[in-house]
């Protein structure tokens, strides 16, 4: 079991008047190698759910343990180098730092990872080229395509061999056709073995999917194969 | 993360805002610059002042020393041997000096001085002097240990020797000034001159003080060199010639060389214990003065100048620095998502404050770094107008500026920094 989250609850304002359950007791297990998508309108608690699990943000109350380890006892820089290491992000706005180019954004991560320089430009010609993006090394994000930014993303994302790829709405901000490239280079990583975690509001690309996890006000109401969960 | 990484990271992240990069760095490039040039300049102030006092003799006592009756020479011999005695003094020798005036001939040349007196007023003689020439010389009696005490060094020759003074013999020593007048380019050493007709041996010359010391053009430095000119003007007898020239009177007037500034006070101390025991209450007088007491205190002023600088200082880099606060907490608010990236690309908290720090010590570093470069083309700009010569600041100076510039960087860069790396991740993602 590679992540496992237990009775989930993510509370703002807990006990005033403004209260808000974005997550309200959701259990979620995953296995290594999977490709789940999960889906929910805005609003949901798919966000919050990803930047959970992404140990991006802390839950209220509930358990995660991510390959084992207890995620809610660790530290602040633990939780960094689980970032680092165990999971790759891919946002919806791409996330690049703009003041770097696509090689430097690619190897931020490795630099924090404190790899060396050789093995640090091996592994960022290797992620570009994964996703075609290695003669654009040198251009800034303001200098890509959308399509493009999201490439080079995704190669940062998949630069330390994370075993999880976290993608947030990967082509919310993209035409349909990069969109679907971008989907492509997804469902390729997951047959090389990554876990894939993708998260959307639009059912045709979770559809490509074959587990898929259906959110609404904050708890989880359909859990299974695509078939299951898009029975007509 | 490495350091390098940091730092070129810092560069990076400077580079894109060069204009307001150079705005925070003015700040300290001008405090610091202020600070050196003024630091500087204050220097060139003191320095003319104070050769004048080196040139005197450092570290020595003046004695007056004599009684009423005329038994003074007695008087000299005693505080002679007592001082010799003592162990912080190095030297001892009379300084008296002929007030007769007298006629200095060596071959055409001739020195001499007419005063005429043109009347009394309270008891007291006053004259009016006269000279024939600008180089009629300061006539003193001392011993062998003249040069000594009186920091001259001997350019030619030698000083007089114990059994010279005691015998009165006929030789003299003379100032760099005096001999050139006389001699011109010939060897002094050996010659006879005459003074009002008596043989007088010349056995050695004494270095210029005037020349060799730097001090411009300002109006105390004008003044400064002239009294040191006066210096070199000079016709050194043994003491014991005070039976020819001074009527027989006394010599009362004592040079007391000691060790070291340290020696000052306790020599002071000996001697005014001493003295009374040598010079009858109700017939003589004697006083004990530190000529470098003088200085010293030029030294306090300079202190407090220093000290009131030092503040202007302090206040001027403590606003630069509050500018470098500011600036960093505009940056890392600015950078709320770039921080939220690198935190979930794996960025520890340390990495992030490490980069921001970095950046704010960079900024100052190279503030720091065009400061001292200003300051020191200040300084030579200032100190060439004000004093026609130019100091340059002291490494220690410079050194320091870019030190304290870097520590600022530090202290002003922290709380941004720790600011900056507290975001919560998916806090600082949010951030538009």
């Amino acid at each position: 079991m590679l992540i496992d989250i237990q009775d989930i609850y993510k509370i703002y304002n807990e006990g005033k008047e403004s209260e808000v359950r974005a997550l309200n007791g959701v259990s979620l297990r995953v296995d290594r190698g999977e490709f789940v998508s999960i889906i929910g309108q805005s609003g949901s608690g798919k966000s919050t759910l990803m930047n959970i699990l992404g140990c991006l943000d802390i839950p209220t109350y509930g358990d995660y343990h991510l390959d084992g380890t207890d995620i809610t006892e660790l530290t602040d820089r633990q939780l960094a180098h689980i970032r680092n290491k165990q999971i790759g992000f891919v946002f919806q706005g791409y996330n690049l730092i703009p003041v770097l180019n696509a090689w430097e954004n690619v190897e931020l991560p490795l630099i924090y990872q404190g790899l060396g320089p050789l093995k640090r430009r091996d592994r960022v010609e290797e992620a570009l080229e994964r996703v075609g993006m290695l003669e654009r090394r040198d251009h800034r994000p303001g200098e890509m395509s959308g399509g493009q930014q999201q490439r080079v993303a995704i190669a940062r994302a998949i630069a330390t061999h994370p075993p999880i790829i976290m993608a947030d709405e990967p082509t919310g901000a993209l035409d349909s056709k990069t969109g679907l490239h971008v989907l492509e280079i997804l469902h390729s990583l997951h047959q090389e073995g990554s876990t894939v975690i993708l998260i959307t509001h639009d059912n045709s690309i979770a559809a490509t999917a074959e587990r898929i996890v259906r959110l609404s006000d904050g708890v989880v109401v359909a859990d299974g194969a695509r078939e299951e969960v898009f029975a007509p | 993360m490495k350091i390098g990484q940091s730092i070129k990271m810092a560069l990076k992240s400077l580079a894109t805002k060069k204009g307001r990069s150079f705005l925070t760095m003015l700040g300290i490039i001008i405090g610091l610059a202020a600070v050196i040039a003024l630091v500087t300049y204050a220097q060139g102030q003191n320095l003319a002042i104070k050769a004048l006092y080196d040139s005197q003799g450092t570290n020595v006592l003046n004695v007056s020393a004599y009684t009423w009756d005329g038994t003074g020479n007695d008087v000299g011999q005693k505080l002679y041997d007592y001082c010799l005695g003592l162990d912080g003094v190095v030297g001892i020798t009379p300084n008296g000096y002929v007030y007769d005036d007298l006629t200095i001939s060596y071959g055409a040349k001739t020195l001499s001085r007419q005063r005429n007196y043109i009347g009394m007023g309270g008891g007291v003689m006053v004259s009016e002097g006269v000279s024939n020439e600008d180089h009629y010389p300061d006539i003193r009696l001392g011993n062998d240990k003249f040069g000594l005490c009186g920091d001259y060094k001997l350019a030619r020759g030698r000083e007089f020797s114990y059994l010279e003074v005691q015998n009165m013999a006929q030789v003299c020593v003379l100032g760099a000034d005096t001999a050139e007048y006389l001699f011109s380019f010939a060897d002094p050493i050996d010659k006879i001159i005459t003074i009002n007709g008596l043989p007088f041996r010349v056995v050695g010359v004494y270095q210029s003080k005037a020349n060799g010391v730097q001090l411009g053009k300002s109006e105390d430095a004008q003044w400064v060199a002239e009294s040191l000119k006066y210096l070199d003007k000079l016709l050194l007898l043994p003491s014991s010639m005070t039976r020819y020239f001074n009527r027989n009177e006394p010599v009362s007037e004592y040079t007391v060389k000691v060790k070291s500034a340290s020696d000052l006070a306790e020599v002071t101390t000996e001697l005014n214990s001493f003295l009374p025991g040598i010079i009858p209450q109700n017939n003589g007088s004697f006083s004990v003065y530190n000529p470098g007491q003088y200085a010293q205190d030029l030294d306090e002023a300079d202190a407090l100048q220093q000290r009131f600088l030092g503040i202007i200082a302090a206040i001027s880099l403590l606003v630069a620095g509050i500018g470098i606060m500011n600036i960093m907490l505009v940056t890392v608010t600015e950078r709320t998502r770039e921080i939220g990236i690198r935190k979930a690309i794996g960025a520890e908290r340390k990495s992030i404050i490490v980069q921001f720090l970095i950046e704010a010590v960079m900024i100052c570093g190279i503030g720091g770094l065009f400061g001292v470069a200003g300051g020191y083309i200040a300084a030579a700009v200032l100190t060439k107008t004000s004093f026609g010569l130019v100091i340059i600041p002291s490494t220690a100076v410079a050194l320091g500026a870019f030190g304290i510039s870097v520590v600022l960087g530090i202290v002003f860069g922290l709380y941004p920094a720790i600011k900056a790396s507290a975001l919560q991740p998916v806090d600082a993602l949010r951030a538009d």
